[in-house]
């Protein structure tokens, strides 16, 4: 093989694995230095400076515009509670009570982080709109057949959650490890 | 051929790999928040999006329970000023992000204690903070471009028109000496 072909191949490939791994570690991959709650995960650096290259680079991909954790904490599941991927083929059921939040809110997104389309225009369930047990807890459901007031609708497909706590209690600031959450229980599956 | 002739290609490949690979890590900050600021219209003045639904592509994982209102903010001449009435009973709050997407400042309704908000964005360079009115905060941007967003909660649909309104009465421009 003659050196200007070489040199061409070695140029081709080292971009092309180059570019791959940028994908597959940032685009396609987890955020690095996340903790977990339960199914929940958070980022300690989402909207610091202080993260690292591959952590800032993965949060101005996943997490653009995001707050620091001072005054929102960001929590997202991709799993449920038995650590089984969330799939909108099946119906889960979110239990609890109120987090340690000044508000908090639970949004379904697709796989391409963006929210769900479905009839009723909704994505969300939040302290506000949903309704609270006499006990205080709530249960509600995450559903691509929603029926009720407590509903997150998703699709026939893979999706994750997102749990936002605005101006959260700052023993969660401190230790987002161990917060009072929600659990997320499959209740059914085809 | 043999295997040692091929092995300083191998090596070239992987080093250019990993080279191209950390250029495009460190350089993709930069790149996603030029790409959002693009779409986000003319700097220097505010712009009130509407409620966030299943066809709001802009930003990822947006909130369908707060109401965005954007600044992009171009510091090449001068300063700028963000004045805003915040909201009575709801969730509110102005954030500043750099060329980077770093949140270098926030504020909420509860840190204003009820009062508007007057805050000057200064150049990375300005040397001389502007004339000091009471209350009013500065704010040093580690860079000339960057992205003031407001957000606003809907804490009750029902009071959706009155929250629409009152975080209409922001207002972001080029302070005037």
């Amino acid at each position: 093989m003659n050196t200007a072909l070489k040199i061409l191949a070695t140029f081709v490939i080292g971009v092309a694995l180059g570019l791959f791994a940028t994908w597959f570690f940032v685009f396609r991959g987890a955020m690095p230095g996340g903790v977990s709650d339960g199914p929940w995960k958070t980022n300690l650096s989402v909207g610091s400076a202080s993260g690292d290259m591959a952590t800032r680079a993965s949060v101005a991909v996943h997490g653009l515009l995001a707050l620091n954790r001072s005054e929102t904490v960001y929590y997202t599941a991709v799993s449920d509670t038995g650590g089984e991927a969330l799939d909108g083929r099946c119906d889960y059921l979110i239990a609890g009570r109120d987090p340690a939040a000044r508000w908090w809110s639970i949004t379904a997104y697709a796989e391409d982080d963006f929210l769900i389309p479905n009839p009723q225009n909704r994505y969300s369930i939040s302290k506000n709109s949903v309704l609270h047990e006499a006990g205080g807890g709530f249960t509600a459901s995450v559903s691509r057949k929603p029926t009720g007031n407590n509903v997150i609708p998703v699709a026939d497909a893979p999706f994750s959650l997102t749990l936002r706590l605005y101006n959260p209690d700052p023993r969660v600031v401190a230790d987002p490890a161990h917060a009072a959450l929600l659990t997320i229980q499959k209740v059914a599956c085809p | 051929m043999s295997a040692r002739s091929w092995a300083p290609w191998i090596l070239a490949t992987l080093v250019l790999a990993v080279a191209v690979h950390l250029a495009t890590v460190w350089y993709l900050p930069h790149f996603v928040m030029n790409r959002a600021l693009a779409k986000m219209g003319a700097p220097n003045m505010i712009h009130h999006g509407g409620r966030v639904t299943a066809a709001s592509r802009g930003v990822v994982r947006p909130s369908p329970d707060l109401l965005y209102s954007t600044c992009p903010f171009d510091l090449s001449n001068g300063p700028i000023e963000i004045r805003a009435t915040v909201p009575a009973n709801t969730y509110w709050s102005v954030s500043l992000f750099d060329a980077e997407t770093n949140n270098f400042f926030v504020r909420n309704d509860r840190q204003l204690n009820g009062k508007p908000l007057d805050l000057i964005v200064l150049t990375p360079k300005e040397d001389r903070e502007p004339h000091q009115l009471p209350g009013r905060i500065f704010v040093r941007s580690p860079s000339e471009h960057g992205l003031a967003l407001f957000r606003t909660l809907i804490n009750d649909d029902s009071h959706f028109a009155a929250i629409d309104k009152a975080r209409r009465q922001s207002n972001c421009a080029p302070l005037t000496k």
